[in-house]
């Protein structure tokens, strides 16, 4: 039984190489502007990166639309956990080895991996999906910006090691204020889930692509606004501005995607007030 | 700059042994029975939820368990086997409570529509399917698979988490054990889904037709986990 999905290539207003370009240069742009600017304006610069991580995110949502639309047969989640899992590895990777090119590195190699698995399995598992190989890079790229870009906003720098003189510690890295405290893990689920929820709640015949992409803004706008509350307790990054702007996104994302369920829906309704006692008897 | 070539020679044995792991968890994950969505709803045999959420589930209590007993002693065989063990537990819980809400719960009897009598019990099977279902609940023979699935998965996420602990280099302890974690984690996340393709979201245990698919998931994981192995070894090793 395969679950979701028309078996079919799915319909889009916008066109995917949009969503692409979108995802990439407005990731890469977020979070290489949020290390920036931090060190040059203020700690409270951080939010962009969490900015950049909602362009990864819709751009994976809508990778997961495209591909999932054929019907993986495992459900939409497995898909959104391989992208984290292999953003991760990735991310690791590059920014330990990177250094300032280390979102660029990250986002190379997640792509590589991503190609990997792709081949794999339309060759050797014999998936059949013709799009596999695209969506693959497309996705684990995308979980890798989403990485990188909350991690950003969490730190205020996507500078791996502490940077450490006479022996006091100037200023904290991802090491050991992310992946060290188990935040990581929150952007794990945060992440995963605003990749992967969107189509998994919209699919079927009637599933449109602005609904499921607003659905990634809203759920982006969740996972900002749990980076802002673990910014706020770090030096380098700060917190207020970060949660603001993500509640707002929230508002503009939520609202959205309602106006476009009464739109696609046939009628909205009430259910009213439970009946009392009463008039159950 | 970081010397690549020389990491990756000083430390191939942990590369490969990491590799290994990654294709113990593919192959673990293709003996536990899982049902899905339509076992969700007592239409298929096995635990009602999909491949990733159940190996993670195993794998992670595999992880705690290997960590903790880790933190105790730097003996392979004991941090294995502790994985293990906790990989085997937490998945055998898991089917004994959804086997208590099938058979108490829902009203069904544990049976396999995929084999007529039952591998281990040699129970009849085929008389006890719903009609208009696949099965439902965990059989016998599901169940041991099961126990043996999560047991190699657990050996596979612990073999991970020790041989990339086992790797040289000049970080503090603790970023390393969280390093070393989450990576670990990635790599199970990314073994649990390409045998979920395999097998097209359900299987019974080992003795559903589909079991054998596995060499193909097996050889698939092979590639994958070489790739981010070496990429986890140059970035752990060159810290």
């Amino acid at each position: 039984m395969s679950a979701g999905g028309g078996g079919g290539g799915a319909h889009e207003a916008i066109p995917q190489n949009n969503i692409i370009a979108f995802g990439v240069i407005g990731g890469l742009v977020g979070i290489y502007a949020a290390y920036f600017l931090v060190d040059m304006v203020g700690p409270y610069m951080s939010f962009l990166g969490a900015l950049g991580a909602i362009c990864g995110i819709i751009w994976g949502a809508a990778a997961v639309r495209r591909v999932a639309n054929y019907g993986l047969g495992t459900g939409v989640p497995s898909i959104g956990m391989l992208a984290l899992g292999i953003g991760v590895i990735a991310t690791t990777f590059g920014l330990a080895v990177g250094g300032i090119a280390g979102p660029v590195v990250a986002l190379v190699f997640a792509s590589l991996i991503g190609l990997v698995v792709g081949v794999l399995a339309n060759k050797v598992l014999n998936m059949g999906i013709p799009i596999m190989v695209q969506s693959m890079i497309e996705i684990a790229g995308a979980g890798a910006i989403t990485i990188v870009g909350l991690s950003t906003s969490m730190m205020g720098t996507f500078v791996f090691f502490d940077e450490i003189a006479n022996g006091m510690i100037i200023s904290q890295g991802v090491a050991s204020g992310v992946m060290t405290t188990g935040y990581i893990a929150v952007i794990f689920i945060a992440g995963g889930l605003a990749i992967l929820h969107p189509f998994n709640a919209n699919l079927g015949p009637d599933e449109k692509q602005d609904r499921t992409l607003m659905l990634a803004l809203e759920k982006g706008a969740i996972a900002m606004i749990i980076a802002g509350i673990v910014a706020s307790i770090n030096e380098g990054a700060s917190g207020s501005l970060t949660i603001l702007i993500g509640l707002a996104l929230w508002y503009i994302g939520f609202s959205g995607f309602y106006d476009r369920v009464k739109r696609d829906a046939y009628d909205v309704v009430g259910t009213g007030m439970l009946p009392s006692k009463e008039e159950l008897e | 700059m970081i010397d690549i070539v020389g990491i990756i020679a000083d430390d191939f044995l942990n590369i490969l042994m990491i590799t290994f792991g990654g294709v113990l968890i593919s192959l673990g994950v293709h003996l536990v029975p899982v049902g899905g969505a339509p076992a969700a709803m007592a239409q298929a045999t096995g635990v009602g939820t999909g491949t990733v959420q159940l190996a993670a589930g195993a794998g992670l209590t595999g992880l705690v368990t290997a960590g903790f007993m880790m933190n105790a002693t730097d003996s392979m065989g004991l941090v294995v086997a502790s994985g293990t063990v906790g990989a085997m537990i937490m998945i055998a819980v898991t089917m004994l409570v959804g086997q208590w809400l099938y058979v108490y719960g829902v009203g069904c009897p544990p049976a396999s529509a995929k084999v007529k009598y039952d591998p281990i019990t040699k129970d009849r099977q085929d008389l006890y399917v719903s009609q208009g279902t696949e099965g439902h609940g965990i059989p016998t023979a599901s169940f041991i698979s099961g126990v043996i699935g999560a047991g190699l998965g657990g050996l596979g996420g612990s073999m991970i988490y020790f041989y990339l602990l086992s790797i040289e280099n000049g970080l503090p302890e603790a970023d390393f054990i969280g390093i070393a974690s989450i990576f670990a984690i990635g790599l199970f996340f990314v073994n649990a889904v390409i045998p979920s393709y395999n097998i097209g979201g359900t299987i019974e245990g080992f003795h559903d037709p589909k079991f054998k698919r596995f060499p193909k998931a097996v050889f698939a994981s092979l590639v994958a986990t070489f790739l981010a192995a070496i990429m986890g070894v140059v970035a752990i090793g060159g810290m």
